[in-house]
C-alpha cells in the first residue's frame, strides 16, 4: 500500500494505481474525456491534469495526466486550482475552434465560461476531438481496424489508407465509446453501415428480430470458442425456448410421480 | 458459506410479483418490461420463471471482449461493471437463454446480478418458487 495526499487527505492507494482511479474512488470530480475503464490509458485527452509535488521536491511543482500517472509514496496532489482551471480552458478553447458544431464539446466548454472560442474556429470542423477511444477498443477487441491516419491537421481515424476497413466487424464499439458520438453507422433493414462498410445482421430464426452482424457473431464464435448456435435466435425467443424447456421437465416430472 | 439462487417452477403461479419487484428496484418507471427476471407460460397458465442462471462457464462472460462480467465470489453472481461496459451487445447475442438484455431506454446492458447478494424477486415471491438458499460447499 502506497500513502499519498489528494486535496489536503490522506489517502492509500494499491502499488501500480492510476491517480485518476484514486480520486475518482474518493469521489473527486475531474473532467475526462478519453477515459474508459475498459482501454488502456494513453493521456490523450489531457483534462484529467493534476499538480502534483513531494516534500522533498523544493516547492517545485509540475502538472500530469492523473489518468496515466501511478501513485507514489508522499505524493501531494491538487485537483482544482487556477493554474489547472486556466489549462483545462485552454484544451477546451482550442477544441471548440476543432470541432464547433459539438454539442459535448460546448457542454463542457461552457462550464468554464466559454462559449464562443477565442481562436480562429475551422468551420468544416468535424466532432472527433482526436481523443483514440475508438482505435484503443479496437485494439482491445484485438481487431485495430482503425487508427489515425494522415499527418498534422489533415489526421483523422480511418480505415487503411482511408478506405473502409478490412478487419472491422461491425461491432459498434467504436461508436458508442465515441465521447463526441462523431462515429456515424446506420441499420437500414438488414445492412448495418459503419466506416463506409456494409455488414450483414443476423435475424432471429424465429421471429426476425436483428441482432449482431455475422462477422461479430463469427469472430466470438471463433475466438472465444462459443457454440454457433447460441447465435441463431434473439434473446427474447432464447428466453421462451428456456421456459419451454424447463416447463416440458416440469411436466415430465409430475407425470413421472402420478 | 455458499448461497445457491434456488427456481422452483412447480410452485410458480405466474402472478408476476418478482417481474414487479425487480422493475421497481431497477428499471426506469418501475416498467415490468425491463425487469430481470421473465415469468414465461410454456403452456396455458403454466408459468417458468425464467432468471440468468449464473452458469459457471458463462457465454455472456466468454463473449465479453472487455471484461466488462466478472463472477462476484461472495453471491456467486455474474456482475455487469457499468464502467467497463461498451454496449457491443455480444453478451446478449451470445447468452443461451437469453437472460441478458438491453435496456433501450436507459442504453444499458440490463443482467440479473442476485442484487448484491440479496434478491427482491426471492423476497417478494408468495409462493416461494424463488429462493436464495444457503448451501455447503
Amino acid at each position: 500500500m502506497v500513502k499519498l495526499q489528494i486535496n489536503g487527505k490522506t489517502v492509500e492507494a494499491r502499488e501500480g494505481e492510476m491517480l485518476l482511479a484514486v480520486m475518482q474512488r474518493m469521489g473527486i470530480e475531474v473532467p475526462t474525456q478519453c477515459h474508459h475503464e475498459a482501454i488502456e490509458p494513453t493521456g490523450n485527452c489531457r483534462l484529467c491534469m493534476v499538480e502534483i509535488t513531494k516534500k522533498n521536491w523544493d516547492g517545485w511543482k509540475k502538472c500530469v495526466t492523473s489518468c496515466l500517472y501511478p501513485v507514489e509514496e508522499g505524493l501531494i496532489v491538487e485537483t482544482h486550482n487556477d493554474k489547472l482551471f486556466e489549462i483545462r480552458k485552454t484544451i477546451l478553447d482550442l477544441q471548440l475552434a476543432r470541432s464547433p458544431h459539438s454539442d459535448y464539446v460546448a457542454k463542457m466548454a461552457s462550464e468554464y465560461g466559454l462559449e464562443k472560442s477565442s481562436y480562429p474556429v475551422e468551420p468544416q470542423g468535424d466532432d472527433c476531438i482526436m481523443c483514440y477511444a475508438c482505435t484503443r477498443i479496437c485494439d482491445v477487441l484485438g481487431k485495430s481496424a482503425i487508427a489515425p491516419t494522415m499527418r498534422g491537421h489533415e489526421k483523422i481515424v480511418a480505415g487503411p489508407f482511408g478506405e473502409a476497413p478490412p478487419d472491422c466487424i461491425g461491432c459498434l464499439s467504436c461508436a458508442f465509446i465515441c465521447p463526441t458520438d462523431h462515429i456515424k453507422w446506420n441499420d437500414k433493414g438488414n445492412t448495418r453501415t459503419i466506416w463506409d462498410k456494409k455488414f450483414k445482421l443476423i435475424k432471429c430464426k424465429k421471429c426476425g428480430k436483428k441482432t449482431i452482424t455475422r462477422e461479430f457473431a463469427d469472430y466470438l464464435i471463433e475466438k472465444r470458442e462459443l457454440p454457433s448456435e447460441y447465435f441463431d435466435t434473439c434473446d427474447i425467443c432464447k428466453r421462451q425456448e428456456t421456459a419451454d424447456t424447463m416447463g416440458a421437465l416440469v411436466v415430465k416430472a409430475r407425470e413421472a410421480t402420478i | 458459506m455458499k448461497y445457491c439462487f434456488q427456481v422452483i417452477p412447480e410452485l410458480c403461479t405466474g402472478c408476476r410479483t418478482c417481474e414487479l419487484a425487480c422493475a421497481f428496484k431497477y428499471a426506469k418507471d418501475g416498467k415490468p418490461g425491463r425487469s430481470r427476471i421473465y415469468p414465461l407460460a410454456h403452456a396455458k397458465d403454466q408459468y417458468v420463471p425464467v432468471v440468468c442462471f449464473q452458469c459457471d462457464d458463462a457465454a455472456c462472460v466468454r463473449a465479453c471482449m472487455f471484461d466488462a462480467l466478472r463472477r462476484n465470489d461472495e453471491t456467486g453472481a455474474v456482475e455487469l461493471d457499468k464502467e467497463r461496459c461498451v454496449k457491443c451487445e455480444a453478451c446478449v447475442a451470445a447468452c443461451p437463454f437469453g437472460c441478458a438484455l438491453t435496456d433501450t431506454d436507459q442504453n444499458e446492458i440490463v443482467k440479473c446480478d442476485l442484487c448484491q447478494g440479496d434478491p427482491v424477486c426471492a423476497r417478494f415471491c408468495p409462493e416461494a418458487a424463488l429462493k436464495y438458499v444457503e448451501i455447503e460447499d
